[in-house]
């Protein structure tokens, strides 16, 4: 093993554990505020493992996207909010978490069996990518041409979606002789009123 | 030759010009009600069906297209899905024609509504035709997303907001274990991404250590179709949503959604997983077997309308799945002639329990208690699409579960026939119990609702496109068991004619479905 391929194994090593430190630390820590930095922290670990693959501009995309957007989007979303809530105990909760222990341990046996056992055509000696931002490029527009534009739509939708759900409606107000017309709701009663009219 | 002409010259654009003008529907409506306002708000259902129909149109024309493959390979118009994507570009148009008035009156606005719609028609109409994997996935996620706006479009309604929150986390997870499936298959077949090159791989691998990453990665893929097409155990969303979400957007989920789902599950498990058939048909036999009974079965004890028809949805995507299993040229034909039939009868109910609610106000099953007498139209409509769900004899569904039984029966499914004969009898029950309510009950014992029917005005704005819904689907309903032929040419065709298919069937033959039936009770 020659320097540099130990500086690859020792940082791999690191940003392995702190990948799985973090994402441990995202699940099982109860403050909400510290999920989400260390989400973070997942997120960044994740786009250092992306550079020693020789990937670098999706690892730029991940820190841009992710940690830049969807991160300080969720620490946002907490400071909103900004409610301290005191759940109730719920009785039996060791019983849920043990068997949530359990069904992750199996599938996590389960997939890294199948990992190990698989015979992956991994090509060692491929052909080194010198830009990939071009490679990437000419893939987009030549095989993944229509996902590509595709996606252009999907993104275009969510925009229009996401502002019809944020806008302030002026609520309809309920002219008298069109007694059925509801204002923003389902014009089907809910359940209660239904029985409730009997 | 440069780079771009080169690719220009292997692109084969005119595959997707169907759902080009879909797009190019879809952007007018939003700047046309951009630009129009409230003035033109009212024309805008009628360009999107125009421009829907024109799609269906250049559907017509594209069959037996000499070259189907376009996108060098990402897209597959062969004719399978030439008639899956008309089968979703119509329901569409049906759904535009009931929820005109349905949005209005909720004032909500409609423009919008339409827009999502059309997006979601138009992931269908991709994910029908995907033949990549990247394709596959950017187009389910395109109807899934589209769905979950349509089903929160009614803000103000907490059980919107709750069905739209949950479909939402529900298809947001199963999508991410679809996707880790086709990661694995992109890994397993050491880095191509189109099916047809992907089941090449993997037929030429060493398959002994490769097996358990496969049967990982079909279970995951069949998680994420399962959800789509809400079989059991991958139903849990469908009542809550079903009941929370706007009628028309349940319509289309029922008919749209679970047409492209059935599309995609033929495509990848007929290809990509083309050398583990055995496996897959056994999966697909306890999906089927679930479906029936439980969607069937639950559906007896419901007292709300829309979830009725959410769990006879399950089942009869239960009898759908006969014709998956059963492998055969008679068996994936039998599927689409469901699916045509289906299209007619289900849309043709929620019409009918759209203009109900509309009417009333009311979504119980008992308040439709002696609605023959205010309302001859509406129950004649109802009762003909219930019946012909259930599969009463001169009505289409008769003719389309028929067809389904007799090419399970063919491929020695003799369990999963019987047991779809059994369960369609439960089915039976259940719908002719809602036509009884309506038809038989003495004046005297309507229900209140009824007593206070409002007078029939077909002259509301936005009622005549749900009347000419109603009236269509009516007569599609009743003709198409009759008129069968055309219907069952249409789909033996579109089977007997897709490369696709006929390649896998050689393959196979038809013997994997007979090994399995011993399984059956």
């Amino acid at each position: 093993m020659n320097l540099a391929e130990g500086v690859q194994y020792i940082s791999f090593l690191i940003l392995a554990f702190l990948v799985i430190g973090a994402a441990l630390g995202v699940v099982l820590l109860s403050n909400i505020v510290y999920s989400a930095f260390l989400l973070g922290g997942v997120f960044l670990s994740i786009s250092g493992i992306y550079i020693l693959l020789n990937a670098d501009f999706v690892a730029a995309a991940q820190v841009l996207v992710y940690v830049g957007a969807v991160s300080v989007l969720i620490l946002f979303a907490i400071m909103l909010v900004n409610k301290r809530e005191d759940f109730s105990k719920i009785p039996g909760r060791w019983l849920r978490n043990v068997s949530t222990a359990l069904v992750c341990t199996g599938i996590f046996a389960l997939l890294s069996t199948m990992v190990l056992i698989t015979p992956w055509q991994i090509n060692e000696t491929g052909p080194f990518v010198e830009n990939t931002l071009v490679t990437i490029g000419k893939h987009f527009f030549s095989d993944y041409l229509l996902p590509f534009e595709l996606a252009s739509v999907l993104l275009l939708m969510a925009m229009v979606g996401a502002i019809i759900l944020a806008r302030r409606d002026l609520i309809p107000e309920l002219s008298e002789e069109n007694k059925t017309a509801t204002a923003l709701t389902l014009p089907e009663r809910p359940r209660e009123l239904t029985s409730a009219s009997k | 030759m440069d780079f771009s002409s080169n690719v220009a010259a292997q692109l084969n654009a005119g595959t997707i010009l169907p759902e080009g003008i879909v797009i190019v529907t879809l952007l007018l409506v939003l700047i046309v009600d951009l630009i129009g306002g409230r003035k033109v708000a009212l024309a805008l259902p009628y360009l999107a069906i125009a421009g829907l129909l024109v799609s269906v149109g250049l559907l017509v024309t594209s069959w037996s297209m000499a070259d189907p493959i376009g996108f060098i390979g990402a897209f597959n118009g062969d004719n399978l899905s030439i008639i899956f994507r008309a089968i979703i570009a119509l329901s569409t148009v049906v759904t535009i024609l009931m929820s005109v008035r349905y949005v209005q009156q909720t004032g909500t606005s409609l423009a919008e509504f339409i827009a999502i719609l059309l997006t979601a028609t138009l992931g269908g109409m991709f994910l029908s035709a995907a033949n990549e994997l990247v394709m596959v996935f950017i187009s389910l996620e395109m109807l899934s997303i589209s769905s979950y706006l349509m089903t929160g479009y009614m803000k103000r309604d907490p059980r919107s907001n709750e069905a739209a929150l949950k479909y939402l986390l529900i298809g947001a997870s199963s999508s991410a274990i679809f996707l880790y499936g086709l990661s694995l298959l992109y890994g397993l077949s050491g880095g191509e991404t189109q099916l047809v090159l992907i089941a090449e791989k993997l037929v030429n691998a060493d398959t002994v250590g490769q097996s358990l990453g496969l049967a990982i990665a079909l279970v995951f893929v069949i998680a994420g179709i399962a959800f789509k097409i809400s079989a059991v155990p991958f139903h849990q969303w469908t009542p809550d949503v079903y009941e929370g979400s706007p009628t028309p957007v349940v319509a289309f989920l029922s008919v749209g959604s679970k047409a492209a789902g059935f599309a995609v599950a033929i495509r990848l498990l007929v290809t990509a997983f083309g050398g583990i058939t055995d496996e897959w048909h056994v999966i697909f036999t306890a999906l089927a077997v679930l479906s029936m009974v439980l969607g069937n079965v639950v559906a007896l004890a419901q007292t709300s309308m829309k979830r009725m028809l959410a769990y006879s949805s399950i089942g009869q995507a239960g009898f759908v799945m006969i014709g998956l299993v059963a492998g055969s040229e008679d068996g994936y034909a039998s599927m689409v002639f469901y699916m045509l039939i289906y299209l007619f009868m289900n849309l043709g109910a929620f019409s009918c329990i759209i203009l109900f609610t509309l009417r009333t106000g009311s979504d119980q099953i008992s308040d439709y208690a002696g609605l023959y007498h205010k309302d001859p139209l509406l129950t004649l409509g109802l009762s003909i699409c219930l019946l012909s769900l259930g599969g009463i004899p001169p009505l289409a569904g008769f003719f389309g579960k028929i067809y389904i039984f007799w090419a399970g029966w063919q491929s020695g499914l003799y369990g999963l026939v019987l047991l779809g004969l059994v369960t369609s009898v439960v089915s039976i029950y259940y719908y002719i119990r809602v036509v009884k309510m309506m038809v038989v009950k003495e004046p005297q014992e309507m229900s209140e609702v009824i007593k206070n029917y409002p007078a029939i005005k077909w002259n509301l704005p936005g009622m005549r496109p749900l009347q000419v819904g109603i009236v269509a689907t009516l007569v599609a309903t009743s003709l198409a068991g009759i008129l069968a032929n055309p219907l069952f040419n249409l789909a033996t065709d579109s089977v007997v004619s897709t490369k696709m298919l006929q390649t896998a069937l050689q393959q196979t033959g038809e013997t994997p479905a007979i090994a399995i039936s011993h399984d059956l009770p």
